[in-house]
């Protein structure tokens, strides 16, 4: 049964109310005034209560004076910014690459409040377009900087027909208590291929929410990969549209906490018509008393015969302290599909680990070996010679801090 | 007289409240081979995990010497620098660790345990590839992830060729005949026998005979209920296997 009566309003929601008025959003003023942030009775934010966790939003932000340093270097990136929802200048672009600027609000208008906010505070969204194959790495780095800030920043990406791009986002920033709300749309062109990894590297004060939508043609080919491994609280809301027939996604992701952190992967798909297919692979690792959430939705409209789709979770449990929480959901409405979802969660194998031992490999180092073992098919695909080591040393770098 | 590379004292242990070991004593002089011998459920597996320190056994008695140390406080990677190697009867497959991978981090740990340089990659590579090519592993197989996917004689042949990198004084062979065909059982053999030097020891535990035409034992050990019960020359292994462990008492498995 839903409340009727009204819900209280705490400051964080008072403080999004007052900003989305002076911004002129007052219908997201309204929603906001009625329905309150998200609690755990919203399905999709069953498991990150935004009510209970985003005590605070500090003041929008203003133009960034200063800088930290990169938190990801990937050699030979071509390398864009956006500072504090600003877009920075940037050097000449590769051949096949034009970057502009658009008018904010670049999500699909769906029923979620960060999708709104989004819409309603990001004043401008950097484009790109890729008109043909880009052969260096794409970088967007995305930071908030200075004190404590909200930000809304979006970025809108399209990939021609026929080529083909890896576009990297790093998102990072002072070590301030900043709220960041990150929107990316990317659509994907007929037989377009397309990597796009976000690895969110913001400070443990930060709360990080990003929306990532895609729009995949015929025959195009998508693999995604998020990384948690930052923020104290992380979320990132995928949905893939999975449009064209032909059209093939890999959806993967990792979450990587440590005390007190919460990082949420949700994923919604929308397999849209026939012939479409879509492996989503998530992992999660945890250490110390710390939660990892993946909520993943499959949806196959009524028409989206053939749709070949499964879900899957796998939890690495570093500590007796970690929470693991794993929710898969199917919606189907057409009848001949091949769909399907599993989640397993566990401890470091001790078998395995006497038998590295046992070789000579140190406990810790044996661990580690474990740990990447567990985390290699999700970055085994990842050609790129020198982001797939980039990757590996963010995963390097927080099992070394766990030491 | 030289100290013997493997001297086990009286040793008891247990798994949960269950008393698996009791009461072993055994000597390996260098360069010896010597079988233990015993019908499943006798305790010869739990003795090789005692001996590598895995960590669901509890020693409560006893004492195990390698190489005049004393190993029981040690941890399994320490026992292995200290120069034990276990071919294990059940290799464990480890998805997402390549072969080579684990190869290099296992030669590399111990070297660096014991002072000496790490092995630089094509000198590692060249070193690989030579005990490979004695096994009949080649580099595909070495590409794949550690055991997964590998046959059960593919396992024994790597575990083998682990040993010949690892150059231990001490190998355990853990049922290393079991799941292996005739064929497979001839490279195996021949892989061990080419690592005996009059130095390195051996411990060869079987269930069948047939292991010890191919691996020759110098002293042949039967083991029941928990301890060696009777010891002898390699015709032991032969009167075993027409007599069968009747005799020695206990329940059959």
């Amino acid at each position: 049964m839903r409340a009727n009566f009204p819900v209280r309003l705490g400051p964080a929601e008072d403080a999004l109310i007052a900003q989305l008025k002076a911004a002129g959003a007052d219908a997201a003023a309204e929603r906001i005034t009625v329905a309150g942030l998200p609690t755990r009775r919203v399905e999709s934010y069953h498991y990150t209560d935004l009510k209970t966790l985003l005590r605070a939003i500090p003041p929008l932000a203003t133009a960034a004076n200063e800088a930290s340093a990169p938190a990801l270097r990937i050699p030979g990136a071509f390398n864009l910014m956006i500072a504090n929802g600003a877009i920075q200048n940037a050097a000449t672009a590769p051949a096949g690459v034009i970057v502009g600027k658009a008018e904010g609000g670049v999500l699909t208008t769906r029923d979620d409040v960060l999708v709104h906010i989004n819409g309603a505070l990001a004043k401008e969204a950097l484009t790109l377009t890729l008109e043909s194959s880009v052969d260096p790495v794409i970088q967007v780095e995305r930071r908030v900087e200075g004190e404590a800030a909200h930000v809304a920043d979006a970025l809108k990406i399209f990939v021609a027909d026929d080529a083909s791009a890896t576009i990297v986002e790093t998102f990072s920033g002072s070590d301030a208590a900043h709220v960041g709300n990150h929107a990316t749309y990317l659509s994907a062109g007929k037989n377009a291929v397309v990597t796009h990894i976000t690895i969110d590297l913001s400070a443990r004060a930060v709360s990080h929410f990003a929306t990532n939508e895609y729009q995949l043609a015929d025959g195009a080919k998508l693999r995604t990969l998020v990384i948690h491994a930052g923020a104290g609280l992380a979320r990132t809301h995928v949905f893939p549209r999975m449009a064209g027939a032909g059209a093939h996604a890999d959806l993967t992701g990792l979450n990587l906490v440590a005390d007190g952190q919460h990082a949420d992967i949700t994923m919604e798909t929308l397999h849209a018509v026939p012939h479409t297919s879509s492996q989503p692979l998530f992992k999660s690792i945890v250490r110390g008393r710390a939660k990892a959430v993946v909520q993943g939705k499959l949806v196959v409209a009524r028409d989206a015969q053939k749709t070949d789709a499964k879900f899957m979770h796998q939890g690495l449990m570093l500590s007796d302290e970690a929470e693991i929480l794993s929710k898969p959901e199917l919606e189907i409405y057409a009848d001949d599909v091949v769909c399907g979802h599993g989640s397993t969660c566990g401890m470091i194998d001790e078998d395995s680990l006497f038998y590295l031992m046992s070789r000579g490999v140190p406990k810790a180092e044996a661990e580690t070996m474990l740990v990447r073992g567990f985390i290699a098919e999700l970055f085994d695909p990842i050609e790129d010679e020198e982001l797939n080591e980039a990757l590996q040393g963010i995963v390097d770098g927080w099992l070394m801090n766990g030491q | 007289m030289t100290t013997p590379v493997l001297e086990i004292r009286n040793l008891h242990a247990r798994i949960d409240e269950r008393e698996i070991l009791k009461g072993v004593n055994l000597i390996i002089p260098p360069g010896e081979v010597h079988a233990i011998m015993g019908r499943n459920g006798s305790g010869k597996s739990t003795l090789s995990y005692v001996l590598a320190g895995k960590e669901d056994y509890e020693v409560t008695e006893g004492e195990i010497l390698l190489n005049g140390a004393n190993i029981l406080e040690m941890e399994p990677d320490e026992r292995a620098v200290a120069g034990l190697f276990l071919a294990f009867q059940y290799p464990i497959e480890i998805p997402g660790v390549a072969t080579m991978t684990f190869l290099k981090a296992a030669l590399n740990a111990q070297r660096k345990a014991r002072g000496e340089e790490e092995l630089k990659t094509p000198d590692f590579m060249r070193l690989v590839k030579e005990a490979g090519s004695q096994l009949n592993i080649d580099n595909d197989m070495l590409k794949r992830p550690l055991n997964v996917g590998f046959s059960g004689g593919e396992k024994k042949r790597a575990e083998i060729m682990q040993m010949a990198l690892l150059k231990p004084s001490l190998a355990v062979l853990d049922e290393t005949d079991s799941g292996l065909d005739i064929d497979a059982l001839q490279v195996v053999s021949k892989g061990v026998n080419a690592l005996r030097d009059g130095q390195r020891s051996m411990l060869v535990i079987t269930h069948y005979q047939r292991l010890l035409n191919h691996i020759v034992p110098d002293v042949v050990h039967v083991f029941s209920d928990g301890k060696i019960v009777e010891s002898g020359d390699k015709e032991l292994a032969l009167k075993l296997e027409a007599k069968g462990y009747a005799s020695y008492g206990g329940e059959a498995a």
